[in-house]
């Protein structure tokens, strides 16, 4: 077959768009290779096929990407959290495991200096650290309070000791 | 053409999804909404496709093919998969397409070539499946195919 009318056949953008059989893709990657013809139509359609969809291009909203990196978000935090499930091992697993004899802890330190703790301790964290503000106001009043009177009952006392003498 | 370096798409996730957003966004927004044609429907696919697509970034070949081929097939593959087209009904979606600015290409086929490029273009029916659906032969489809694109070609794109 002659390559300009392999290439003209419609081959190429069956293979572009997806639609080739795997006879055609075969041998489509074979000739790829050979002739340079064939590599060169090839990136000149991916062209086309671009600019084409350019041509089609609608902007999209602005809040669409904030969505988007939701939704990136929430799919790490699954595989995440995925990767973190212990798989508890079925009985009979269980009773084919031997442990060893001279090792009989598991080292679960964990080499990272932070640790992760549950959303609520930030209230909890806040209300102690708000509890500990009124209470040092309240020492701090009742301290100065206790200090007039104090001072009161010594002038008192003065006093009571000067209409004595007298 | 759209230059995207291929280190951008493989080293961090959201930043290479970000990157095939700001340049391939619109693009799959507007080829999308031909499939559905529902605006609301076609934003809300976009979405599910670059959310999918961050899952799989790594293990496309960004290499060979074309960013937008690659990433057109990989959207082409997650809305078929989330709609269910019937030949039936492609064939009357192709037939009452209205035709707008953007296209007018649709106008100046004839009415196999719209209903090869339509099956072909934007639900990746293969060459073989085509030519059962539509009872011609592959080569015919192929040229069809081929005539239907130059179309798209010279009244659109270029």
């Amino acid at each position: 077959m002659e390559i300009n009318e392999y290439i003209e056949s419609g081959v190429l953008e069956a293979y572009v768009l997806g639609s080739a059989s795997e006879a055609e893709v075969r041998e489509l990657l074979y000739l790829k290779g050979k002739f340079p013809q064939i590599q060169e139509a090839l990136s000149e359609l991916e062209c086309d096929m671009e600019n084409v969809a350019q041509h089609l291009a609608i902007i999209p909203p602005s809040d669409i990407w904030m969505k988007i990196e939701a939704g990136i978000k929430e799919v790490m935090d699954k595989s995440d959290a995925d990767a973190l499930i212990v798989r508890n091992p079925s009985k009979e697993n269980r009773s084919h495991y031997k442990r060893p004899k001279n090792n009989l802890f598991i080292d679960v330190e964990s080499t990272s200096s932070h640790m992760q703790i549950h959303k609520i301790w930030r209230w909890v964290f806040g209300a102690v650290f708000l509890l500990g503000k009124i209470f040092l106001a309240c020492a701090i009043y009742f301290y100065f309070e206790n200090r007039s009177l104090q001072k009161e009952m010594e002038q008192l006392e003065i006093k009571f000791i000067q209409q004595k003498a007298r | 053409m759209l230059k995207i370096n291929r280190q951008e798409l493989t080293v961090n996730k959201p930043e290479s999804v970000r990157c095939l957003y700001d340049k391939y966004g619109g693009m799959l927004l507007g080829y999308i909404y031909e499939i559905v044609r529902d605006r609301k429907l076609a934003e809300e696919y976009l979405v599910q496709v670059f959310c999918d697509l961050s899952k799989q970034i790594n293990e496309m070949d960004w290499k060979d093919t074309n960013s937008w081929c690659q990433l057109q097939s990989f959207a082409r593959n997650k809305i078929t998969s989330l709609t269910t087209a019937e030949p039936v009904d492609i064939t009357i979606r192709a037939d009452k397409v209205v035709h707008n600015f953007r296209n007018r290409y649709l106008e100046q086929m004839t009415a196999l070539q719209k209903q090869v490029f339509y099956r072909v273009y934007y639900y990746g029916r293969s060459i073989a499946a085509i030519s059962v659906e539509l009872n011609e032969t592959d080569d015919v489809i192929r040229k069809t195919l081929k005539e239907a694109f130059a179309i798209m070609k010279k009244s659109g794109g270029n």
